[in-house]
């Protein structure tokens, strides 16, 4: 496998990584073993994923750099087109302090409309939802990496915790539907 | 060769002004921690998990016999609601003889990204309900509904009809395609199945993103330059520091709930079609056939009076009725034109039918 293209570059440096990962866990596992009770033992088990994860966030990363610059050039590009707008409508530098107030006020309602015509715009949207979708993609491997911190130390993972959550939420909604069932029974007796 | 500088003297003088109001505003003004947002007293007579329901305590001798129940939305708090005396949408109703509750959700935390419609609407909101018509031995309320809490309380009130004797929508999150906000363009582009599982709960930063995308050099740079301009005007600074505190306190949104809420209403625009369904139930809205009261600001950035309009022909009551004022979305409930307009004449419908 030789890397020719930047995809490529990440597919082997990821493959070659993750190569002598597996390579070493194999070699050291009996050793290993003698201490597997301490949290190095559970975390060199899953130092694996840390690496892949770390790989994957780098992809994620030129993405997210990549919506950004788009996210700052849509800024700047409005910016220009106002303040062309405001020059136009307002060509003389203001002298007194009433021309300030006047030239301010033209400022503010040109870039508020330039401005607000961006962000309603689709393109606006469209980039702005993928730079939070690459941010997210970002969070979720920042997660899975703290997951195997967690693992090392025996304590619950964000899955295991949101299990729980998820079971709470369920026995309170069934606890919560039936007292209210009680209660208007008991409002209808009463009434 | 000589230039000679033609600096207007009063430009240096504000200049010089705003320096100084700008050194003066801490010895002159609160910090906005040390305000207190609770206006109108009231006592807590229910409370379900983080929810809580608050009673005000009259300030008539007489009061209308249907007690009239707020169902506030879920960004922000609902202190915007009683925010100062002079400008206060519940101490108002109070002077006209209403009998007022409001319905407070609280600030879920992590272990709530669970909760979802149906347990808003079947759950908090019809536990309060409940709640009221026991302690005021009536059968119906008078319920009313803003932003996004009146979504709430028109899907409660389709599935609810029997306990809804009046039905106040003010601006109303109703019909997502039609809404020409900027929330309503991100909205429709958000992955928000990603967003629920990664994150959970909606946090409340993302809503402040939102926020700053509304007029943002108006709302981000004009607004501050007025509040030290005007430092020692008390009263514009105590108004002005109450309404930026609410601002700055938004509780997340439960994940589920969030997640059903995008879709639902922005993204495929379940709820005017009649094809939403919470808690396993349709919501209908021709099933709202009790007298209603539409109440929309033309100049609403945030939900747009197209978004909310199509819920006054959308409902099978006759007895419907649709006001449309020249305000924004926070002006129709906290302003001196709320106070003279929009108030007496909610009082007054409400009245001939409380």
């Amino acid at each position: 496998m030789q890397p020719n293209s930047p995809k490529n570059t990440a597919d082997y440096y990821k493959h070659l990584s993750l190569f002598w990962t597996d390579i070493m866990h194999l070699m050291s596992s009996k050793p290993q073993a003698l201490t597997s009770t301490g949290p190095m033992r559970a975390f060199t088990a899953n130092s694996k994923k840390v690496t892949t994860e770390l790989i994957e966030i780098n992809e994620d990363l030129i993405g997210f750099n990549q919506y950004l610059t788009e996210y700052y050039k849509q800024l700047a590009d409005a910016w220009g087109v106002a303040q062309k707008k405001v020059n136009l409508k307002s060509p003389e530098v203001p002298q007194d302090a009433e021309q300030i107030e006047v030239f301010k006020k033209i400022w503010i309602d040109m870039f508020d409309n330039d401005f607000t015509e961006l962000f309603d715009s689709k393109k606006f949207g469209e980039n702005y939802g993928k730079l939070v979708s690459k941010e997210l993609e970002l969070t979720k491997h920042w997660n899975n990496i703290t997951n195997v911190v967690l693992q090392s130390v025996n304590l619950p993972s964000k899955e295991e915790i949101d299990e729980v959550y998820k079971e709470l939420h369920s026995l309170k909604k069934r606890i919560g539907k039936l007292e209210l069932k009680l209660k208007k029974k008991e409002t209808r007796k009463n009434a | 060769m000589h230039s000679e500088s033609k600096v207007d003297p009063k430009i240096m003088e504000e200049i010089l002004k705003f320096g100084k109001n700008v050194m003066d505003a801490p010895k002159l003004v609160s910090a906005p921690d040390e305000i207190s947002l609770e206006v109108t007293p009231h006592d807590t007579v229910q409370k379900i998990d983080k929810t809580r329901l608050l009673h005000y305590r009259p300030l008539t001798e007489k009061q209308h016999r249907t007690p009239l129940l707020i169902s506030y939305a879920l960004i922000n708090r609902y202190h915007i609601l009683d925010i100062q005396p002079e400008k206060s949408w519940v101490r108002n109703l109070l002077l006209q003889g209403f009998d007022i509750y409001m319905l407070d959700w609280g600030s879920p935390t992590s272990m709530d990204k669970y909760l979802d419609f149906d347990d808003y609407v079947n759950g908090y909101l019809d536990s309060a309900v409940e709640h009221i018509k026991n302690e005021s031995s009536t059968e119906k309320i008078s319920l009313q509904g803003y932003c996004t809490g009146a979504t709430i309380a028109t899907a409660y009130t389709t599935l609810h009809p029997e306990s809804v004797k009046n039905y106040i929508a003010t601006a109303p999150v109703i019909d997502g395609w039609r809404d020409t906000t900027v929330i309503s363009n991100l909205a429709k582009h958000m992955d928000v199945d990603k967003m629920v599982d990664t994150i959970g709960n909606m946090p409340p930063e993302f809503m402040y993103y939102c926020f700053s995308v509304l007029k943002p050099f108006e709302q981000g740079i004009e607004k501050y330059i007025k509040f030290f301009k005007n430092i020692d005007n008390k009263k514009f600074v105590d108004n002005f520091l109450r309404v930026e505190k609410w601002l700055g306190d938004t509780p997340p949104i439960p994940g589920e709930l969030f997640k059903q809420w995008i879709k639902d209403i922005y993204q495929d625009n379940l709820l005017i079609q009649n094809k939403m369904y919470v808690g396993g139930d349709l919501i209908d809205l021709k099933k709202i056939d009790m007298p209603t009261f539409t109440q929309i600001a033309v100049g609403d950035h945030l939900v747009s009076p197209e978004c909310s309009m199509p819920l006054h022909y959308a409902i099978g009551s006759e007895d419907k009725t649709l006001r449309m004022y020249p305000t924004g979305h926070v002006g129709m409930i906290a302003s001196s034109l709320s106070q003279k307009k929009v108030l007496p004449e909610l009082g007054k419908w409400l009245s001939e039918r409380s």
